[in-house]
């Protein structure tokens, strides 16, 4: 049987060797993924551009604003004179957010009444947005802080009265400089590996099929289950390499911590690779012509994608379709693999993924088999 | 040009998509999957985030700040330890995204020194979620601080009455419930069109040289401009179609609000629409294998539609040189446009940048593709 | 118009190489109207590319070839206005219908739309597919599938046509009922040029050009063809063990070629009558039984073996 299986791997890669086209394929897409998500994929928020209008004129405003052309969080484009110009730079996109410091206002401040402060805010993209105000109130916070504090120290509206202040001391675990490369590399691991494997599981079977090799290497005394391992076997060798292709680049190019248990990576990385084959298979008794393998493919593919929480949060989803997510194997495995770079943990925090990998894995490969089996008949 | 030839390309085209239930498919259930997928997907939303705390002190100070945070609609807090190794196991696990940590001398160390810390331990492996937390987390504590204050300094007989001194008053332009859908929206029918387009132009080429009937039909008069604009007329048709379907879906299913003009949307969607089509139809002409041509258009287009255009992840916070990389990508010059005439009511004549663009883009498509197209077995 | 030069296709030492591979061989011929011209030869001998570059699909290496009086390297699109092509694979469309496929050819020749419903009547009964026009042409069998074929590149009336080996896979039934509506388009003024790798359709010919190795060996009628003498008789032998007999019959006194045909094997020798006297005892002395011996007419087949003989052996050795 092992010689058989032998045979066919063989077999696999000579035609893989010939074929130049399927070798750039392999190596190409990954790399160029790996260095643009890396590169582009971000939501971190620097130099959000930021049109000032001050109407005050005074030693506070000038303080105020200058705290935020000091800050990376902001970068003033546009120092504007009248309303009608911050609006005009919101509307056409120059600037994301607007700080408007209204006449009078030192004089609340020294008066030791509240102050307003008008900020308008481009919501368009919701999530900058949402992390610009976060930043900004920091620094207002910051500011009014030092302020009350100077006020309470002069002993101005009373006896001097103690400082008193609650801060919060943010400790990032994991991943202290809170990159998001750290974040995004290890996915794109995962979901590389899942389309590559995917799709070329699912496209070599049906090929044979299409050609017809398929009918002659059936009427050898091959197995139907000796044929599928050895048809897929190739696979696999390929998805790990791909793997460690993408970690060692990941490592030594972007030099993203790899903290955990690489044996652990492995046997999450044979688990997940178990459950794609067996997608892809799936895929493969589908499918009757390349196109159609193709086209399921990538009706698999683009969801399993979405949903794995590779860049946007499970959590953050309804709660139907996080039970949806439940299917998907990237998700799993994306647990793992970023839990073995930046976390670090063993087995007793991921044996759930891991599980679940295992299960889709058996049940998807059963599922196929049987098909196949039934299709020869 | 024939018009005879060209539409006996088109409707030979058209009854090929027909009788391919795939195709039919790929253009109908696509563009609906995707809106679902990444309408209700893709949130960045940051809300009942698990948290779990440790207060080492127990006092009613410390209850009272952590009440606080139970109280706000972005944290729930689902644990309380007694012990730094249950948190840290936690977090490992993956149970709390946040821990909040107490010290035992929290109020001693406020009536001394007047200062007090509280931890915050941030799960930051999702360094996105981790920002948007830290965020609010400081905002809660920002309160209490401000309380405590106002408290200590009236037992002290001061008069400072300001809560807080300056009141960021915001206000949110365009998507005031910063609803993360809303912005996203726009770019999934971006991200839907771009991927129509190219899964069925890219195979349209490559299909017939390996079926065999290229060769017979090169052998007659057509020319491949009639080619190109008989093949692509159906296929140009289908994006529409999607387009208005994904538009409805948008605004009647997801609410997400659209102040422009029905105009605007048709023009600029056509324009990239033309782009789009004229991709996939130069990939197809260059790579007769089919899978390696839907594979190519795949790359090509999906990969920098989801990242370089501004979809998701904002262009300007990319570093220069991938900036510099998105004037190429022709998705964003839609995307941008998309956004802008769905959340701020713009027209064309605001827009006149971006769709500049695409008009140079659709035209030096056009032109590579119609001269692409070889006569020739070899 | 074009329909009125005396010799549609001209070729003037064709020569198409693939890299360092001479697939066309420095060919030359001249094809006058109305003939029907047979390109015969085994397969890879080079038949198909002379017919692409004949119809602009491949560009010559070397040489010109002048199709319905344009240059087809310089004018390739007035040739293809002015011919019918029919691939060696089925090129229909298959996921369409018969009379869908007839109205998108004959939208794409620019047919007038008031003569195309009866040429595409015509092309429908020529291929004995009335009653069927709105079959998906996938579920056709072979003979009507190159029957619809021929009538698709026959709807805007070229004077020219290429069929590249139409009657491949085809039953012989078929194979008859093809050529005769290729005598019809024939008798009609259509010059037409079709390549086969079946021999006895070289009968069908007005003249029969004998094709290997991308070199043109012979153009001549099948009557002149037939009277080429050989040179000798020609026998048939049946036997047992044709291994044997064959290695007896190349030592064997008096003959001069011997090679194999199906279950026989034809032998060339110099007198039929002395032949068939020694022969048989001459074999049953090597321990091979005759079942039949007799002399028989050369057929193209014979005379194109020996004609490539002899061409190999003018070359003398290959390397």
């Amino acid at each position: 049987m092992f010689e058989r299986i032998l045979q066919m791997l063989i077999k696999e890669f000579l035609e893989l060797k010939r074929d130049k086209w399927a070798r750039f394929r392999l190596i190409a897409p990954p790399l160029i993924q790996m260095l643009v998500f890396g590169y582009a994929a971000t939501f971190e928020v620097y130099h959000v551009p930021t049109v000032v209008l001050d109407r005050d004129h005074t030693l506070e405003s000038r303080e105020l604003i200058s705290r935020f052309a000091f800050s990376d969080r902001f970068r003033i484009v546009r120092v504007a004179a009248t309303d009608a110009e911050v609006e005009n730079a919101i509307d056409r996109s120059d600037a994301a957010l607007a700080i408007v410091v209204h006449a009078g206002f030192a004089q609340l401040l020294r008066k030791g009444q509240s102050a307003p402060l008008q900020v308008i805010v481009d919501g368009t993209n919701s999530n900058t947005a949402l992390i610009a105000l976060g930043y900004l109130n920091e620094v207002v916070a910051q500011y009014s802080q030092d302020y009350t504090f100077d006020l309470i120290r002069r002993g101005i509206g009373g006896a001097g009265g103690k400082m008193v202040q609650v801060t919060l001391e943010p400790r990032p675990w994991y991943n202290p400089d809170l990159n998001g490369r750290w974040f995004f590399v290890p996915g794109v691991v995962g979901s590389l590996t899942l389309v590559v494997v995917v799709s070329l599981t699912a496209s070599a079977i049906v090929r044979e099929r299409e050609i017809g090799t398929l009918e002659q290497i059936m009427v050898t005394p091959i197995r139907p289950v000796e044929y599928i391992l050895g048809k897929t076997a190739p696979f696999f060798l390929i998805g790990l390499a791909q793997v460690a292709l993408v970690a060692l680049f990941g490592t030594l190019w972007f030099q993203i911590p790899f903290v955990g248990n690489p044996l652990i990576l492995l046997l999450g990385t044979c688990l997940f690779l178990l459950s794609t084959l067996g997608l892809g298979l799936l895929i493969s008794t589908l499918a009757k012509t390349e196109q159609q393998a193709f086209a399921a493919s990538f009706f698999v593919l683009n969801p399993a994608f979405i949903l794995s929480g590779f860049s946007f949060p499970i959590a953050s989803m309804p709660q139907a379709m996080q039970w949806l997510t439940y299917l998907d194997p990237l998700r799993y495995y994306l647990v793992v693999i970023r839990a073995t770079f930046l976390k670090g943990v063993g087995l007793d925090a991921l044996w759930p993924d891991l599980l679940g990998m295992a299960v889709l894995g058996v049940v998807l490969l059963a599922i196929s088999v049987l098909r196949f089996r039934k299709s020869l008949d | 040009m024939r018009l005879r030839r060209l539409q006996a390309i088109a409707v030979k085209e058209v009854l090929q998509i027909w009788r391919d239930p795939i195709s039919l498919m790929i253009a109908l259930l696509m563009p609906f999957m995707q809106m679902i997928l990444l309408g209700y997907g893709v949130s960045l939303d940051v809300k009942h985030l698990p948290v779990c705390v440790f207060d080492r002190e127990a006092s009613q100070n410390s209850q009272a700040l952590l009440k606080r945070f139970q109280a706000s609609e972005y944290f729930s807090i689902v644990a309380g330890f007694d012990n730094y190794r249950d948190v840290g196991r936690a977090l490992d696990r993956g149970l709390c995204r946040l821990a909040v940590v107490v010290p035992t001398d929290f109020s001693e160390r406020l009536s001394d020194t007047g200062t007090s810390a509280v931890q915050a331990l941030v799960d930051a492996t999702d360094d996105n979620t981790a920002n948007i937390a830290i965020g609010y987390a400081q905002a809660v504590v920002t309160g209490f601080s401000s309380t405590v204050l106002i408290e200590a300094s009236a037992l002290a007989g001061s008069t400072v009455a300001a809560l807080q001194p300056i009141a960021a008053q915001s206000r949110v332009w365009f998507n005031e419930d910063l609803e993360s859908r809303n912005f996203i929206i726009p770019g999934v029918v971006a991200l839907v069109m771009a991927l129509v387009g190219a899964q069925l132009t890219s195979l349209t080429i490559s299909r017939e040289w390996e079926r065999g009937t290229m060769e017979l039909l090169v052998s007659t008069p057509v020319t491949p401009m009639e080619l190109m604009l008989g093949k692509l007329l159906p296929y140009f048709a289908i994006g529409l179609l999607d387009a208005v379907f994904c538009l409805a879906f948008a605004v009647f299913w997801f609410d997400v609000p659209f102040r422009g003009t029905l105009a605007t949307l048709f023009f600029t969607t056509s324009l990239f629409l033309i782009v789009v089509l004229g991709i996939g139809y130069l990939i197809s002409t260059a790579i007769r294998r089919q899978v390696g041509a839907a594979q190519i258009g795949l790359l090509v287009t999906l990969l920098p539609t989801t990242l370089l255009s501004g979809f998701a992840f904002p262009i300007d916070q990319m570093p220069p040189a991938v900036q510099a990389v998105t004037f190429v990508v022709f998705a964003r010059y839609y995307v941008t446009i998309l956004k802008a005439v769905f959340l701020k009511g713009s027209g064309i004549l605001d827009l006149t940048a971006p769709i500049l663009a695409m008009i140079v883009y659709a035209g030096v498509v056009a032109f590579l593709a119609a001269r692409a197209f070889r006569k020739r077995l070899d | 118009m074009t329909g009125t030069i005396e010799t549609p296709v001209v070729a003037e030492r064709l020569v198409k190489r693939f890299g360092s591979f001479a697939a066309v061989d420095d060919v030359s011929f001249r094809i006058a109207r109305g003939e029907i011209v047979g390109f015969l030869g085994p397969n890879g001998a080079g038949k198909s590319t002379i017919i692409r570059m004949l119809c602009g699909l491949l560009r010559p290496s070397e040489g010109r070839a002048r199709v319905a009086g344009f240059d087809v390297a310089l004018e390739p699109e007035r040739v293809r206005e002015n011919i019918g092509y029919m691939s060696q694979k089925f090129s229909l469309y298959t996921d369409l219908t018969v009379a869908e496929n007839l109205r998108f050819f004959g939208g794409i020749y620019r047919v007038p739309r008031a003569v195309l419903p009866e040429r595409i009547g015509f092309a429908v009964a020529m291929a004995g597919l009335t009653q069927r026009e709105n079959m998906l042409v996938s579920t056709l069998a072979g003979g009507w599938k190159q029957r619809l074929a021929l009538g698709c590149a026959i709807l805007h009336r070229p004077p020219i046509l290429f069929l590249d080996e139409p009657t491949s896979g085809v039953d012989p039934e078929s194979r008859r009922r093809f050529w005769d509506l290729i005598h019809d388009l024939s008798a009609d003024g259509v010059t037409v040029l079709v390549s086969t790798h079946y021999m006895d359709e070289a009968e069908y010919c007005n003249r029969v050009a004998l094709i290997d190795r991308g070199r043109l060996i012979e153009m001549a009628s099948p009557g002149a063809l037939k009277r080429h003498t050989l040179g000798g008789d020609l026998l048939a032998v049946e036997c047992e063990g044709m291994g044997a007999a064959m290695a007896a019959l190349h030592e064997a006194p008096g003959v001069q070629d011997v090679a194999a045909f199906g279950n026989s094997i034809h032998i060339l020798v110099e007198s039929a009558g002395a032949a068939l006297a020694a022969l048989p005892d001459y074999l049953a002395g090597r321990g091979v039984a005759v079942t039949r011996i007799e002399q028989i007419k050369p057929t193209i087949e014979d005379i194109f073996v020996q004609m490539i003989g002899a061409e190999a052996r003018a070359e003398g050795p290959q390397p």
